[in-house]
């Protein structure tokens, strides 16, 4: 039998994130500082080091020292997360509006793709929404039905490890701390770069309020 | 007297159950559908005191006190209704105190236990109504104001909520009980009422109104963020529509990389099999059972191709096998030459043949075995056996004799 810590190393090596909601026994054995110091050893002979982001609710792993190898798969995964930026929050925004609760989607949020994909076709609004969603590189999509876009945005969410699918058989997905890291990401860009994204928001729907 | 009032709860109650459809009408549209009723019930129920109608343009509406009833026994939501009237009920009961002393005083024992019993009510009502307002509190607390949509509007409720926390306990405050005590005097019932009821239960519900208060903050801490979260999803989306070709700086290319952006590469690729493996024999012919055969793969001419090979390892073989019967023949033919008795071992020494013993016993006993019943009578066999010394009943075949008969 492999140990926790094997299991834990051999996620962090595959380059996952490790939250409460994709693996939560891994997430209770690194939330002891003892055992991350252990893991954190182990990596560090393959030039890692254990990162957290989300106030400590994900980890992964990052480089402990930056040579020029490094720096080039830096670079690729850093545009792979920024081209991706737009897609994910397109999607979020049409979950959150067509599920009606004004709730953002977080780690553990549940979605029922049956009951958005209802609410989706009824609405022509969010069904072209989704349709140009789908569209994305990110989602590569060719269907013309929102049914077929629906699911293969869904599939590649869970291949990407931003949603997660306790049961096999049923329709449900639970959004992972992955997701949480994309608002941090935003966060971040939005702070060092005074993009002042929230305020945008606000302007712009008193805006809409007054017309 | 006492018949009077029971006649009239009776006429009372039976109107509210015998117009409960009415009532519930009114209760869920908030007001009488005057239309789909008979006037003669309406200025019943009116004269009952269950409808009133506010001023003589609108519509006929459920008094507060029933609407108060059934949201109560419905614990429906939408009652956000908290009564914190502490002070007005506080100089109720010294009021009464100070009848109820009079009355002692005086002698008059049947007044003064009517009084005891008013007081006794009110106590009660004024505790049961400030236990109401939290249970109310918590309920709404616990469904997150799941009855409005938006998260402004949860905003709103939280904050509305927030405000009657605060009111109650700013009524609780007026509670003094060294006066309630003073006021109690040296008195038995008014002292259990007054201060052992009143003390006990005022400072559970002050426990729970801190308690509901923390978690109203924290609630309204959690809305924020996700009112936070959604404009700042909106914001980057609005921003990229204003700016198609924004592009966030370069961070992995910075001499420190942010923590966040410093993601290592997956090292890790699946491993190989190996079929050296005894543990793993099971698994693996587990998954080799469950591959499906791909028919379209199996090219026809295949097999003819192979034939000519195949032929020619065939004799080798057979050919090993022929030398040890060769030999067991040439064997059963001395015998029959000589008509001897003679051991199989004996002839393997004699002949000094290269097989191992026990392959030449084994294979004199199959060949012995092998011949047709008519052969066979011409022979006799003997095999000196020795019992195993570790397992009981097992023979160990030592050595055959065989003789022509």
């Amino acid at each position: 039998m492999i140990s926790q810590k094997g299991l834990v190393l051999e996620r962090l090596l595959s380059g996952e994130f490790i939250c409460r909601v994709s693996y939560e026994d891994g997430f209770r054995f690194l939330q002891d500082s003892q055992n991350a110091a252990q893991i954190e050893a182990q990596l560090n002979l393959l030039n890692r080091t254990l990162s957290t982001a989300v106030e400590g609710e994900v980890y992964f792993a990052g480089y402990l020292a930056l040579a020029d190898k490094e720096r080039k798969v830096l670079e690729r995964q850093f545009k792979e997360i920024t081209s991706n930026l737009l897609p994910l929050t397109e999607w979020l925004l049409l979950v959150q509006e067509s599920s009606g609760k004004d709730i953002p989607l977080t780690q553990g949020s549940a979605i029922r793709l049956n009951e958005l994909q209802t609410t989706i076709e009824d609405t022509p609004a969010l069904a072209e929404q989704l349709a140009k969603i789908s569209a994305y590189p990110l989602f590569n999509s060719t269907s013309k039905t929102a049914d077929g876009q629906i699911k293969q945005v869904f599939k590649r969410l869970t291949e990407l490890g931003y949603l997660q699918k306790p049961n096999p058989e049923k329709l449900i997905y639970i959004a992972t701390g992955k997701l949480d890291y994309i608002y941090e990401v935003i966060r971040f860009i939005d702070e060092t770069e005074s993009l002042s994204l929230t305020e945008q928001a606000e302007a712009a729907m008193q805006q809409g309020s007054l017309l | 007297m006492r018949d009077n009032f029971t006649q009239a709860g009776g006429k009372f109650l039976r109107a509210l159950s015998r117009h409960s459809d009415l009532i519930m009408q009114a209760y869920l549209s908030g007001t009488v559908d005057e239309g789909a009723y008979s006037a003669q019930v309406l200025d019943n129920l009116q004269n009952l005191g269950i409808l009133w109608r506010p001023d003589p343009e609108s519509d006929l509406r459920l008094r507060r006190v029933v609407r108060a009833l059934l949201e109560e026994g419905l614990s429906d939501e939408r009652n956000r209704q908290v009564d914190a009237n502490i002070g007005g009920a506080l100089k109720k009961v010294t009021t009464l105190v100070a009848h109820y002393k009079e009355a002692c005083d005086k002698h008059r024992f049947a007044e003064a236990g009517a009084h005891l019993a008013d007081l006794t009510e009110l106590t009660y009502a004024m505790i049961d109504s400030l236990k109401q307002g939290v249970r109310a509190l918590w309920a709404r607390i616990h469904k997150e104001f799941g009855y409005v949509a938006s998260i402004d509007a949860k905003i709103r409720e939280n904050q509305l909520a927030q405000s009657q926390v605060s009111e109650m306990l700013a009524q609780l405050e007026l509670f003094e009980f060294d006066k309630l005590a003073q006021l109690a005097g040296g008195n038995r019932d008014l002292r259990r009422l007054l201060v052992v009821t009143m003390q006990s239960n005022f400072s559970s519900i002050t426990q729970e109104l801190s308690l509901a208060q923390s978690r109203l903050t924290e609630l309204l801490g959690r809305f924020r963020e996700f009112q936070g979260k959604t404009r700042l999803l909106k914001g980057f989306v609005l921003h990229l529509e204003q700016q198609p070709d924004y592009q966030p700086a370069a961070y992995a290319k910075h001499s420190l990389v942010p923590e966040l952006f410093n993601l290592a590469d997956n090292i890790i690729k699946p491993a190989s099999v190996d079929v050296n493996n005894p543990e793993h024999e099971l698994d693996l012919s587990q998954i080799v059972g469950r591959l499906k055969a791909i028919y379209h793969l199996k090219s026809q001419p295949a097999a003819s191709a192979t034939q000519a090979i195949q032929v020619e390892s065939m004799a080798e073989v057979e050919l090993d096998e022929n030398l040890v019967k060769q030999e067991v023949e040439a064997y059963f033919c001395q015998i029959i030459d000589s008509g001897e008795r003679q051991s199989a071992l004996e002839y393997h020494q004699c002949a000094q043949l290269e097989f191992d013993k026990e392959v030449w016993l084994y294979q004199v006993i199959g060949e012995y075995d092998a011949l047709p019943d008519s052969e066979k009578s011409f022979f006799e066999i003997e095999k000196s056996l020795k019992d195993h010394p570790v397992f009981n009943g097992n023979k160990i075949i030592e050595d055959v004799e065989l003789w022509f008969s």
